[in-house]
């Protein structure tokens, strides 16, 4: 297979997935009295998070409680508790967990990168759906494992891109880009998630609480501090590209419909010279999409939060759609040569927010000067927690009613170019991909 | 007049400073109390577009009106709270107590200088959890905070030595 229909197979074909959304089959499988047994998989801070939005979906039974720390498991199986009103079964190791509890129907793994695939694997061939947070491994090969035990068990498999059940993500794809396509040509794309050191800082622990190195050894992690900090080490995790970045550059992915053609990534230690991973990655994909090449930049900083934080920005020949999970970070912009948009804004598709500022420019200059984009905005929030609607999804395809909108085959399509900017940055090398660095 | 009271009547602007002073500084400790109980009440509704409700969680604000509730309760807004949190001279148990007690206590105490009961004590008392938020903003810097404070701890004084002209109270006592 040469590389221009290999492209054309993983390109449009993978596409052709991404945008159909042909996500797993829903299976009917709960327990007797039609609630959903739940154990939780890591009860860290991500773990937590995901549990205060399962909090609010009914239906659901939290079972059992997994986690090599121990103040991590008291602390998770407390807010059970203090939900359901009666203690989960707690668990420090996955193996005794799955062995004992009987009737289990689903596993949430909030754990770190690197257990994400052995975890995902052992509950998927226990015969548990699994919910897993992205990204979905800290390799590629373990990110593989995972869709192929998807594939055996027939069970269903979400990874955690939550921003595909995001209503506003959604109707933004669905409406305004496809429908409507006021972006016009999508020929760019610019995203970012800048991080202001402060924010990027090791996190630290009492020492009182710290785990048994001889446990530490057991579960993969050299010390203390490699496990509250595995971002930072190469064998844990794919560092900032992948712990930030994949959510958004899945959304390149799934906006577009299909996976990029090559990579060209440069990187560094530029602040935090001790650590394993680069803490400044800039990437550049490019696309051949039907409707014509597409360039992609993104850069990951945790090293400054300037220039706006985190968003997608997908820009076009008449329109500009800025998203972000946080509301406030999202715009949407009006070439001033674009057809009026004042039809959409009446139909409801969207909110002016403001007048341009006409200014004129200086006249040596003139001739190069844009007019000022129009700016509008989305008309509508989302005001759940921002992972509710991904796992509401979840357990609606457990129960049958829905499917999903990131089993792990669709993710792992989005995920596979991300796994590589890392090897660009090192080498210093563009990578044209092939079926080989892409296939499942 | 009973002869034997040797106490001069109290004067008109001296009964009327001191009714005046405690009612500024009761509707002042009330209102403020009840303040942290307000929160908005916010109401939303699934966007309609082209007439249509494309999901019902994507949704925007129709109304947005002030409410009271016990569940809007914040003793020290949620900027202080980070800002206390990086004080090493304020442990975590006082703020979290504080913070349970300042709304509560400025209502009690309002109320109490209003009714008159017990207007000394009350008045001291006001006045001491005037000069705990005082400190408060002391760690944090806030000049003018405290310049404001000031004012109050004042007035309070003031307040405190015109008592005894004030005629209308119901437990004079203390």
């Amino acid at each position: 297979m040469n590389r221009r229909n290999f492209l054309a197979k993983s390109g449009v074909l993978a596409g052709a997935g991404m945008v159909m959304g042909l996500p797993g089959l829903a299976s009917v499988a709960t327990s007797a009295n039609n609630k959903i047994n739940v154990a939780l998989i890591g009860v860290g801070k991500q773990g937590r998070v995901l549990f205060e939005a399962m909090a609010n979906i009914p239906g659901l039974h939290f079972q059992a409680v997994c986690d090599i720390w121990d103040y991590n498991r008291r602390g998770g199986a407390s807010k059970v508790r203090a939900l359901q009103g009666h203690v989960p079964n707690q668990y420090s190791d996955i193996d005794d967990m799955l062995a004992k509890e009987k009737g289990l129907d689903a596993a949430i793994i909030a754990t770190p990168d690197f257990w994400h695939s052995p975890h995902t694997v052992k509950c998927l061939d226990a015969g548990l759906h699994v919910y897993c947070e992205k990204m979905m491994a800290e390799s590629i090969e373990s990110a593989r494992l995972m869709v192929h035990a998807m594939d055996r068990s027939g069970k269903l498999c979400q990874i955690g891109h939550q921003r595909r059940s995001n209503p506003r993500y959604t109707f933004t794809l669905d409406h305004l880009i496809n429908d409507k396509k006021i972006c016009g040509t999508i020929v760019n794309i610019n995203g970012q998630w800048n991080r202001a050191v402060a924010s990027s800082q090791d996190l630290q622990y009492k020492k009182s609480l710290a785990i048994d190195p001889k446990i530490l050894e057991q579960y993969g992690y050299k010390d203390m501090h490699a496990f509250m900090n595995w971002r930072y080490y190469r064998d844990l995790s794919g560092g900032p590209i992948s712990d930030l970045g994949a959510h958004q550059i899945d959304v390149y992915n799934w906006f577009l419909g299909c996976q990029p053609k090559s990579v060209f990534a440069s990187g560094g230690n530029d602040y935090f010279k001790s650590r394993e991973h680069y803490d400044n990655v800039m990437a550049i994909f490019e696309y051949d999409t039907p409707q014509g090449a597409v360039r992609a930049f993104y850069q990951v900083l945790t090293t400054t939060s300037s220039g706006g934080g985190y968003f997608e920005s997908f820009m076009g020949t008449e329109g500009t759609v800025k998203i972000a999970e946080l509301a406030s970070n999202s715009a949407i912009y009006r070439e001033s040569t674009a057809p009026s948009w004042d039809d959409l804004v009446k139909k409801g598709y969207l909110k002016r927010k403001s007048s341009p500022v006409q200014q004129k420019a200086a006249g040596g200059i003139s001739s190069y000067e844009s007019a000022a984009a129009e700016e509008y905005m989305l008309p509508g929030e989302l005001t759940k927690p921002p992972h509710q609607p991904h796992l509401e999804n979840f357990f609606a395809a457990i129960r049958g009613e829905a499917k999903l909108n990131c089993d792990a085959r669709h993710a792992f399509e989005s995920e596979a170019p991300i796994y590589w900017v890392n090897p660009s940055a090192e080498t210093k090398s563009p990578i044209i991909f092939t079926e080989d660095h892409l296939k499942i | 007049m009973n002869s034997t009271n040797n106490e001069p009547r109290p004067s008109l602007q001296d009964t009327g400073s001191a009714i005046l002073l405690r009612l500024w500084l009761s509707v002042r400790a009330i209102q403020t109390g009840i303040e942290k109980y307000a929160g908005s009440d916010v109401g939303r509704q699934p966007i309609k577009v082209d007439g249509n409700v494309y999901s019902s969680d994507l949704t925007a604000v129709t109304s947005s009106n002030k409410a009271y509730a016990l569940d809007n309760y914040h003793g020290i807004p949620s900027s202080l709270q980070s800002a206390f949190a990086k004080e090493p001279l304020m442990a975590d148990w006082m703020l979290k107590i504080y913070d349970a007690i300042l709304g509560p206590s400025l209502i009690i105490l309002g109320m109490l200088i209003l009714l008159g009961v017990a207007s000394r004590i009350s008045l001291i008392a006001l006045g001491l959890l005037y000069i705990s938020l005082t400190w408060g903003l002391v760690l944090l810097k806030q000049d003018a905070g405290i310049a404001w404070l000031g004012i109050h701890i004042i007035l309070v004084v003031m307040a405190l030595q015109k008592t005894q002209h004030d005629p209308f109270r119901l437990l004079k006592k203390w």
